[in-house]
């Protein structure tokens, strides 16, 4: 299969449809779910979308440890590729990896929004790299103020770029998440523009649409396959 | 002198640049007893460390080769094997890591587990070197060896655990706790010669508690007695939980960790200690090498004196009286006078004298006995080398050495230089594998191949120096290579009517891209089309149109020529006719097959206050290069790209002064990739121009 064609037949296309196109410019779109139930590879497939349409990824992680997420991006192209047997897969890749890149910051000081706004800009203007979409892995929310979302969501419109944050839901709020936001996105959810809960259930993980900008959330009728760690449709 | 084998201890001491490597050799060759006054690195009084003992370090205040160093730390015996810090000359930190029984992984407090700290560790993996931790300049402004220790864990996946606390950091750094005595140390005195063993300050024992309890209750899996001792809450004497930390260490699934500041004299003669009771010797380690004889299988060597000789040629040096060889003895042992067989050039030799290294002086010794590290005078060798009892045929296993990347051509400026030139060279290739010369047919010119620009620097300057050689360089020459992107078919037909018997061959099959390796050529002829006779004749031709592409005259590789038909003549037809058959059909073919130009990448990893992040960014931005990954951890940044060699060229001095000297970079070659096409086409322009002057 040829790219345009994998990025045409691509569930994230259901996606897009279903939150009226996409996050969008200037906004911001949050993957909650509970630990360990693949927010990352989600995002990562999410990133990986971006970059076949030669759109360009900056991918945060507080994580210290870039290699794994370097890891995750190998391994569900490899995944992708294989599945679609995508034609010139190689060439594709070294686009994917000159469109991307992961930025790591390790300590409290470095992760204050401030200076990790300041960075991304960095990387944007003097690295000449125009960011489409910017991922934030395990954003604490918990210790933010809807001040910093608001920097963020400043960030996103001055750099005609969209944000994806992921929160880790402890079990209470998860199960809250399904009829009311729970306490911990509750000061934020004002700012946030589509709001996707990943929910594990008889084997199986959905993608459940709670925030779609201002509509009825529709139905996704998408899952995360547990083997391959793909979005696939339901 | 022969020495009880248990006794011995063969270490090297590895870190990135600044660590404070050398002022760390420099101590540990003077608590043990054999040099009188200690020189800094950068020495105010100008003698300089005694480990870096050609001129040039001095000068450049880095160490760039290894010299062995015999001392001993009470009943033991230590060689000393000091590695360079630089990446650029990692051929030497490889080679060093293969005589090594154990090694001591320098770090700075303040800086912690930095990049070439992180390639160093990798090599040592690589050869399976045991090792512990040393977290120096404990008294530098941000000191933090507790951040250092948790790096070590998440940075190079060692299973890191404190042996000691500090009583104070930074300026306020007076000595050590250890936790398996329970015991507090300073050093005072003269050059901190004299350790004072104290109880615990009242402060610090709620916390070494704590500590000892996380190292007992790391390192108790690797021993039943201590496990027991520890669940029933029994006494655990130090021994105990010694050999616990040993088999840890040995079995490279424990990284003990010691402090101290090498500079300020805390902490070494401790190190020290550590160094005799975790790290293995000779014994402990299983060492094979491959029997020539018996179809290369792999033969396990035993360090017992009175088996079959197999030592390792693994230093050379230039003495003021000749070759001086340092060797390590693998099995069996080496006595002045006996006959030894060197594999390689498959000729016997004497041994004459025969000397152990000391930091400043020699000593003549009569022999020596397995797992030793010795000096053989004026043996015809070089490096990688294996001495064999004249009855074995073994060769130690073939060390790695990685591909050239850059090259450089040089000439000599007068006469004299030029007769010294052929000197230095022979010296300099002998010494290094890394390092090649070769005269180039076209040119005229010698050009001298090696790992990175200032690898090829350092021996332009040697040659100035040591062989008062002068000459001038060109340009700097990345290494390109060519390759293929498509299958093309050929049908070629050579032949020659020039009286006499002519010259007949046709050739037919295709080329295709090959990524496994450089070249595969395949037979696939039936029925004779081609006689056996003239196959070989058809891959030879092939082979020798390899040597040179015709996009930018770089050799080609990744190319499979397959042969499937063809004709032949029973009176024209020859070995030269294929050949030329053959060499007709590549050049045919090559365009054909959609050719591209290949270029050295390089991992490059860039370190500096996060400041000039932005900067950093930019400059690789600039030289086309793609960030793969950013860290940041407080004030520190560092910036993971891939950059091709290319564009690299005087980035040091870029870095150095956007970045007010603050950051610094390592570079090493990761792959080939292909070049973009606008600067492809520059490439073949540039080759073309040159071939029009070339003509003329």
């Amino acid at each position: 299969m040829v790219k345009s064609e994998l990025i045409k037949q691509s569930p994230l296309r259901i996606l897009d449809d279903s939150t009226h196109g996409g996050v969008g410019i200037g906004n911001i779109g949050v993957l909650a779910a509970r630990q360990g139930t693949g927010k990352t590879a989600a995002l990562v497939h999410l990133a990986i979308d971006k970059l076949f349409q030669d759109k360009h990824v900056i991918h945060v992680t507080f994580s210290q440890r870039p290699d794994h997420i370097l890891a995750y991006y190998e391994e569900i192209f490899t995944e992708i590729s294989k599945l679609k047997h995508l034609e010139g897969a190689m060439a594709v890749h070294d686009d994917v990896i000159r469109n991307r890149t992961i930025m790591n910051f390790n300590d409290q000081k470095a992760s204050s929004t401030t200076h990790v706004i300041e960075s991304l800009n960095a990387r944007i203007k003097e690295g000449a790299f125009k960011a489409n979409t910017v991922i934030i892995d395990e954003f604490d929310f918990a210790h933010s103020t809807p001040a910093d979302i608001k920097a963020f969501k400043a960030f996103a419109l001055a750099q005609n770029l969209e944000i994806w944050f992921s929160i880790s839901l402890d079990k209470e709020s998860d199960a809250q998440l399904a009829h009311d936001v729970p306490e911990v996105l509750k000061n934020f959810v004002e700012e946030v523009a589509v709001l996707i809960n990943l929910k594990p259930s008889k084997g199986r993980i959905h993608f459940a649409l709670i925030k779609d900008h201002g509509h009825k959330p529709a139905d996704l009728h998408l899952l995360l396959d547990t083997k391959t760690l793909l979005i696939v449709k339901e | 002198m022969k020495m009880d084998i248990s006794k011995m201890r063969n270490i090297g001491i590895s870190a990135h640049i600044d660590s404070g490597k050398t002022t760390l050799t420099e101590r540990i060759l003077f608590y043990a007893g054999r040099i009188h006054a200690i020189h800094e690195v950068r020495g105010k009084d100008g003698v300089g460390a005694t480990m870096d003992s050609m001129e040039l370090e001095r000068e450049r205040g880095i160490t760039i080769q290894s010299a062995a160093t015999a001392v001993s730390w009470k009943d033991y015996f230590v060689n000393v094997i000091d590695t360079p810090g630089h990446v650029d000359f990692t051929i030497e930190v490889e080679r060093s890591l293969r005589v090594l029984d154990g090694a001591i992984l320098v770090l700075c407090s303040v800086a912690g587990v930095q990049s070439q700290s992180i390639t160093v560790d990798r090599q040592m993996k690589r050869y399976s070197v045991p090792r512990l931790a040393f977290v120096n300049k404990c008294d530098r402004t941000g000191a933090n060896p507790f951040k250092v220790k948790d790096q070590l864990i998440e940075k190079l996946n060692h299973n890191a655990i404190l042996m000691q606390l500090p009583i104070g950091l930074e300026d306020k750094h007076e000595g050590i706790i250890d936790l398996v005595t329970m015991k507090a140390y300073y050093f005072e005195g003269e050059d901190g010669m004299d350790i004072i063993e104290k109880d615990i300050p009242t402060e610090y024992t709620k916390q070494a508690e704590e500590y000892r309890e996380k190292m007992i209750d790391a390192v108790s899996m690797y021993s039943d007695d201590l496990a027991e001792a520890y669940l029933e809450g029994k006494e655990m004497p130090p021994a105990m939980i010694y050999d616990a930390v040993r088999k840890g260490c040995i079995s490279l699934t424990l990284t003990p960790v010691f402090l101290g500041s090498a500079y300020k004299n805390k902490g070494v003669q401790l190190l020290l200690d550590a160094v005799t009771r975790f790290l293995p010797s000779p014994k402990d380690r299983p060492v094979t090498c491959l029997d020539l004889d018996n179809n290369e299988t792999e033969v396990t060597l035993q360090a017992v004196d009175s088996m079959k000789t197999v030592a390792l040629a693994f230093k050379l040096d230039d003495g003021q009286y000749g070759q001086l060889t340092y060797v390590r003895i693998y099995q069996g042992e080496v006595k002045k006078g006996m006959e030894l067989y060197n594999i390689r050039t498959q000729k016997k030799f004497k041994v004459g004298r025969l000397m152990k290294m000391h930091a400043n002086h020699t000593e003549d010794i009569e022999e020596a006995g397995a797992g030793d590290i010795v000096a053989l005078f004026g043996v015809e060798c070089a490096t990688g080398d294996t001495f064999c009892d004249p009855s074995l045929n073994y060769s130690m296993t073939s060390m790695y050495v990685p591909a050239a990347v850059i090259s450089l051509s040089i000439t000599p400026v007068d006469k004299k230089s030029g007769d010294q030139l052929a000197k230095a060279l022979n010296r300099f290739t002998k010494e290094d594998p890394t390092f090649r010369t070769f005269v180039d047919q076209e040119s005229n010119q010698t050009i001298i191949q090696g790992m990175g620009e200032l690898h090829l620097e350092v021996y332009v300057e040697r040659m100035k120096r040591e062989y008062k050689c002068e000459v001038t360089t060109g340009m700097p020459q990345v290494a390109y290579r060519e390759t293929v992107t498509e299958v093309a078919d050929f049908n070629y037909t050579h032949k020659k009517q020039t009286g006499g018997s002519g010259q007949y061959a046709r050739v037919a099959g295709s080329m295709a891209p090959y990524a496994e390796a450089d070249y595969l050529f395949v037979d696939n002829i039936k029925g004779g089309s081609i006689p056996n006779e003239y196959i070989p004749s058809c891959d030879k031709g092939f082979q020798s149109s390899l040597y040179k592409g015709s996009l930018i005259g770089f050799p080609i590789v990744g190319v499979k020529m397959t042969i499937n038909d063809g004709a032949w003549h029973p009176v024209d037809s020859s070995d030269l006719a294929f050949q030329q058959a053959a060499i007709g059909a590549f050049r045919e073919t090559y365009l054909k097959a959609k050719p591209i130009i290949l270029e050295p990448l390089m991992k490059v990893v860039v370190e500096g206050p996060t400041e000039f992040q932005g900067n950093i960014f930019g400059s690789i931005n600039q030289r086309r290069g793609v960030i793969l990954t950013s860290t940041e951890d407080g004030q520190f940044c560092q910036v993971d790209a891939e950059v091709p060699l290319s564009e690299m060229f005087g980035y040091s001095t870029v870095l150095r002064s956007m970045s007010q000297g603050k950051a610094e970079f390592t570079m090493e070659f990761l792959r080939y990739g292909k070049v973009p096409n606008n600067v492809s086409e520059d490439l073949k322009k540039a080759y073309e121009a040159k071939r029009k002057a070339d003509q003329k």
